[in-house]
C-alpha cells in the first residue's frame, strides 16, 4: 500500500506538486493522468526519491519512505522509464539481473529468473541473453525494460509513460503481453501517461492531474458519466464515444439497443 | 675530407647512449602520465559533481597548456632546481587537461536517462560511477590518456635542457652541433615511441569490455614498470657531477675530447647552458662546460679550470656575412669592422654581466658600450635597401646584433631587420645559406668543428692556432658556401670547463689534468 499525504514539490517558487493526498491499496493500478506539465511525472519520482518533497509525507507498506537508506527503497521499487534507459554497455542478462545483482544473489537464480521472465516477455533467451541493447527492436528494449523492472520481483511498481516511446502497433502488443503478465496481479503499480485510452485500459482507480493537483480520482467510468467540473467533461470529450462503449461493454448492447428504440418511439 | 657518416652508422656508434636516452624518455613520460592520471583522473570526476568548479579547473588547467614547454620547464627551475623532479613537474602539469578535461566530458556525455536509470535501479554513487559511468566514459577517458602521452613524448625532449636526460639530448646537441644524423637519431625514436604509444593505448580503447577489465588491471602495473625505467642506474658514479650542454655533449672538442686526450670519467648530465651557471652556483653541479667571456662566470663566482691539453681551439666571434650583400652595398664591410679590436674578453665578459646578471637590455647595453666608445651616431633611417641580421640564441649574440644594427643605421642609409634568437649553429648557418638573413656573427671555433668538420689531421695541422683557424675558415667559407668572416671582433669565446672558484681551491683544482687526476684518486 503506497499513501501520499500531503505532499508538495516546489521548483523556485513554483509548484509542480501542490498539497496532494491520495492512498493506492495493495495490488491497485493507480493510473495518474494528464498534460505534460501537469506535475505526475514529478510526482511518480518523489516515490522512489529521484526528487525530495519540498513537504509531505509518502508511506510505502506503513513505512515511512525517507526513514530507510534510499538505496534499499529503490531495490524494493520496479521503476520502468518511457525512455527505457537500458544499460548500453550491459548484455540483456546483465540488464534484466542488475538489482538482484546488487541485492546478491547468486548467479544460478539471477540466471533462472531472467530467463523465465524473457520467457514471459516474449524474448527468446537463446537468442537475446546476450545480446546489447542497441541490437534490439525498441519494442523489444520496452520488454527488457519491463523485465529488469520486475526481476527482483519488488512489491511495487512505478512506470512512467512506459509505452509513449512506442509506435502505436508495437505498443499495442507491448501492452497485450503487459497486460497479460501474473505477476502483475499482485503488485501494487502507479502509471504516469497522457494517454486517455490508455489510462482507462489499464487504470484501476484513475487520478485526473492538472496544474499540480488531483481533479477527480475515481473508477474510470465515474470520471466519465460523473465529471466534478468542467475541465473533467471536456478533457475526455474527444474520444468520448470510444470511451463510452468501451466502459459500457459488450453485454450492455441491446440495453442499449432497446433504450435507443424506446427514446426514438417516444419521440415520434 | 672523411667520409660523412650515415644515420645507421651514428646509430650503431652511439647505440649504448641511444638505448639509455629512450629509457629514460619512457621513464619521463610514464612517471608524468602516472602521476597525471592518479591525479586528473579524480579530479575530472570530482567537478563533474561540482560543477562550479568546473570552469576554473579546467580554466586553470587550460592555461597551463598554453605555457610553451621551454617556459613551463623554465619556471621549474627556481622552484625545483634541475634534474627529473622539475622536468616530471613540468610533464604532468601539460599532461593533466587532457584528462581532466576528457574525464569531465566523458561522464557528463553519459546519457542523464541511464543514470537516471542507475539510480532508480539502487545503485550507490560509488556503484553508478564504477559500474556505469567510467565504463561508458571508458573511450573518451581514453583519448585523454594518448593525447596525454603523446604530449608527455613530444615535450620530454625539453627535458633535456634541464638535465633529465631524454632522447632531447641527441636532438637539441644535434642542432647545436649541425650534426643532422644527431637529430635524427634522437627525433625519429621519439616519434616512433609517440606513435607506438598511441598505437597500444588505441587498441586498449577499443577492446571489449570483457578483455579490458583484466588490462585495467595490468596497466598500472605496466605504468609503474616503465616509470621505474627511469631509476635504472647508468654512467659512472663519481664523487663530483658535470653538467655539460647537448652541444658540448657531442664535441670533439667538447666531452668527447675531454675522455680521449684527458682521460676525464665523471658523472654527466646533459643541460642547458641558461640554467647551468646557475645551478653550479646553487652546488647541484660541480663542474659545467661553460662560455669564457659568459657574463654569469662574474656573477655566480665561477673558476675557468686551466685547458692545460689544449683541446678547446680559439673561438673568434666574427660576422659570417653572404657575399651578394657585401658587393651590393659596398660600405656595408667597413661599418661592420668598426667593432673589430674593440671588444677583448673581459670587456666580453663585462657585457654579458650586465645582460645576463644586472637585467640591462642587450639594446641597452649596446648603445652603452658603442657612446662609450664613441661609435654611436643617431639612426638615419635610409631607405637605400634592408640588411637581415641573424643571432644565436644567448646574451651575447644579441648584444653584438645590437651594435651592428646600430652601427648600420647610424652609418650608412640601409634600413636592419633582426632576426635574433634563432637557436644554435645549425639554423643561423641554414638561415644564411638559404637567403633568409645576410649575416650573423659566428665563432671561428665553431665553423670549424660543427660547420666544415675537417679530417682529424687537418685539425691538428691547424693545433688551435688563431690566425691560422681564422684563415681556414675563411677561405672555406668563400670557395663552399660563397660566405665571407670579416674581421674577428678581438674576444676568444672558447669553451671551458668551470667550477666554483671556492670548491676548485679547496680541491686544488687549477686544470683539467688537475681534476681528471682527483676524480681517479677519489673514484667510488
Amino acid at each position: 500500500m503506497i499513501e501520499v499525504k500531503n505532499i508538495t514539490r516546489a521548483f523556485n517558487g513554483f509548484k509542480a506538486v501542490d498539497n496532494l493526498s491520495f492512498t493506492v491499496g495493495e495490488g491497485m493500478n493507480a493510473v495518474f493522468l494528464g498534460t505534460s506539465g501537469s506535475g505526475k511525472t514529478t510526482l511518480l519520482k518523489m516515490i522512489n526519491r529521484l526528487i525530495e518533497p519540498s513537504s509531505g509525507e509518502i508511506w510505502i507498506a506503513k513505512k515511512k519512505i525517507n526513514e530507510q537508506p534510499v538505496e534499499e527503497l529503490r531495490k524494493k521499487i520496479g521503476y520502468v522509464l518511457q525512455n527505457i534507459g537500458l544499460f548500453p554497455h550491459y548484455t540483456i542478462a546483465e540488464n534484466i539481473g542488475v538489482v538482484p545483482g546488487l541485492l546478491g544473489w547468486d548467479k544460478k537464480k539471477i540466471y533462472a529468473r531472467t530467463t523465465a521472465l524473457m520467457e514471459k516477455l516474449h524474448l527468446e533467451p537463446g537468442k537475446y541473453l546476450s545480446a546489447y541493447p542497441h541490437e534490439l527492436s525498441g519494442g523489444q528494449q520496452q520488454r527488457v525494460g519491463l523485465a529488469r523492472a520486475l526481476a527482483a520481483d519488488p512489491p511495487v511498481l512505478l512506470m512512467d509513460e512506459p509505452f509513449g516511446a512506442l509506435d502505436p502497433i508495437t505498443r499495442a502488443s507491448v501492452k497485450k503481453d503487459f497486460k497479460e503478465l501474473d505477476e502483475l496481479k499482485t503488485k501494487t503499480i502507479i502509471l504516469v501517461t497522457h494517454d486517455v485510452q490508455e489510462a482507462f485500459e489499464l487504470g484501476d482507480r484513475i487520478h485526473l492531474m492538472d496544474k499540480g493537483k488531483i481533479v477527480q480520482e475515481g473508477a474510470p467510468d465515474e470520471l466519465l458519466f460523473h465529471p466534478v467540473n468542467e475541465f473533467v467533461r471536456t478533457f475526455f470529450d474527444e474520444q468520448r464515444f470510444q470511451l463510452e462503449v468501451r466502459t459500457i461493454g459488450r453485454e450492455d448492447y441491446p440495453a442499449l439497443i432497446h433504450a435507443f428504440n424506446h427514446f426514438k418511439n417516444g419521440q415520434a | 675530407m672523411e667520409q660523412q657518416q650515415t644515420l645507421w652508422q651514428f646509430i650503431n656508434q652511439q647505440s649504448g647512449k641511444l638505448l639509455q636516452q629512450t629509457v629514460e624518455h619512457i621513464g619521463l613520460t610514464f612517471i608524468s602520465l602516472l602521476i597525471a592520471v592518479l591525479i586528473g583522473l579524480p579530479l575530472g570526476i570530482l567537478i563533474t559533481r561540482r560543477t562550479k568548479a568546473a570552469w576554473a579547473v579546467l580554466g586553470f588547467a587550460g592555461i597551463l597548456q598554453t605555457i610553451p614547454g621551454i617556459a613551463l620547464i623554465g619556471f621549474m627551475i627556481p622552484l625545483l632546481g634541475i634534474g627529473p623532479i622539475p622536468a616530471i613537474t613540468a610533464l604532468f602539469l601539460y599532461a593533466l587537461l587532457p584528462i581532466i578535461r576528457n574525464t569531465f566530458t566523458g561522464i557528463n556525455g553519459v546519457d542523464p536517462v541511464v543514470r537516471e536509470a542507475a539510480l532508480a535501479m539502487g545503485m550507490s554513487n560509488a556503484q553508478i560511477l564504477f559500474k556505469v559511468e567510467l565504463v561508458l566514459a571508458f573511450p573518451v577517458i581514453m583519448a585523454g590518456i594518448r593525447t596525454a602521452t603523446v604530449i608527455n613524448v613530444g615535450v620530454g625532449t625539453l627535458a633535456a635542457y634541464i638535465a633529465a636526460g631524454g632522447l632531447g639530448e641527441f636532438i637539441f646537441g644535434g642542432i647545436a652541433l649541425n650534426n643532422t644524423n644527431m637529430i635524427l637519431a634522437g627525433a625519429i625514436p621519439a616519434a616512433l615511441l609517440a606513435i607506438l604509444l598511441d598505437f597500444l593505448l588505441s587498441l586498449l580503447q577499443r577492446m571489449s569490455r570483457k578483455k579490458r577489465k583484466v588490462t585495467l588491471w595490468a596497466m598500472p602495473v605496466i605504468l609503474l614498470l616503465f616509470s621505474s625505467f627511469y631509476l635504472l642506474p647508468l654512467g659512472y658514479n663519481t664523487k663530483l657531477l658535470a653538467g655539460f650542454t647537448p652541444e658540448f655533449m657531442g664535441r670533439q672538442d667538447g666531452d668527447i675530447g675531454l675522455r680521449s686526450i684527458y682521460g676525464l670519467r665523471i658523472r654527466t648530465v646533459v643541460i642547458s647552458d641558461a640554467v647551468m651557471y646557475k645551478a653550479a652556483y646553487n652546488k647541484k653541479l660541480d663542474v659545467i662546460s661553460g662560455y669564457s667571456t659568459d657574463g654569469r662566470l662574474k656573477a655566480y663566482d665561477l673558476t675557468v679550470l686551466d685547458d692545460d691539453k689544449k683541446i678547446f681551439p680559439p673561438y673568434y666571434a666574427a660576422p659570417v656575412i653572404r657575399k651578394e650583400i657585401l658587393q651590393k652595398y659596398t660600405e656595408l664591410a667597413p661599418v661592420l669592422n668598426l667593432l673589430s679590436t674593440r671588444i677583448n674578453d673581459s670587456i666580453m665578459t663585462e657585457l654579458n654581466y650586465r645582460v645576463d646578471y644586472l637585467k640591462q637590455s642587450p639594446e641597452a647595453c649596446a648603445r652603452d658600450f658603442l657612446q662609450a666608445q664613441g661609435l654611436y651616431k643617431t639612426p638615419r633611417n635610409g631607405r637605400k635597401g634592408r640588411v637581415r641580421l641573424g643571432s644565436k640564441i644567448f646574451s651575447e649574440q644579441y648584444i653584438l646584433i645590437n651594435m651592428y644594427a646600430m652601427l648600420i643605421q647610424g652609418y650608412t642609409d640601409l634600413q636592419v631587420d633582426t632576426r635574433t634568437g634563432l637557436g644554435g649553429t645549425k639554423i643561423c648557418f641554414a638561415a644564411l645559406q638559404n637567403d633568409q638573413i645576410d649575416m650573423y656573427p659566428e665563432y671561428t671555433g665553431t665553423a670549424l668543428l660543427a660547420i666544415l668538420k675537417p679530417s682529424s689531421a687537418e685539425i691538428a695541422r691547424l693545433a688551435g692556432n688563431r690566425d691560422s683557424v681564422y684563415s681556414y675558415v675563411q677561405q672555406q667559407f668563400r670557395e663552399k658556401y660563397n660566405l665571407d668572416w670579416l674581421t674577428p671582433i678581438g674576444f676568444n669565446n672558447a669553451y671551458a670547463l668551470m667550477m666554483r672558484k671556492k670548491q676548485a681551491q679547496e680541491l686544488g683544482i687549477r686544470s683539467i689534468s688537475d681534476l681528471t687526476l682527483y676524480l681517479k684518486k677519489t673514484k667510488v
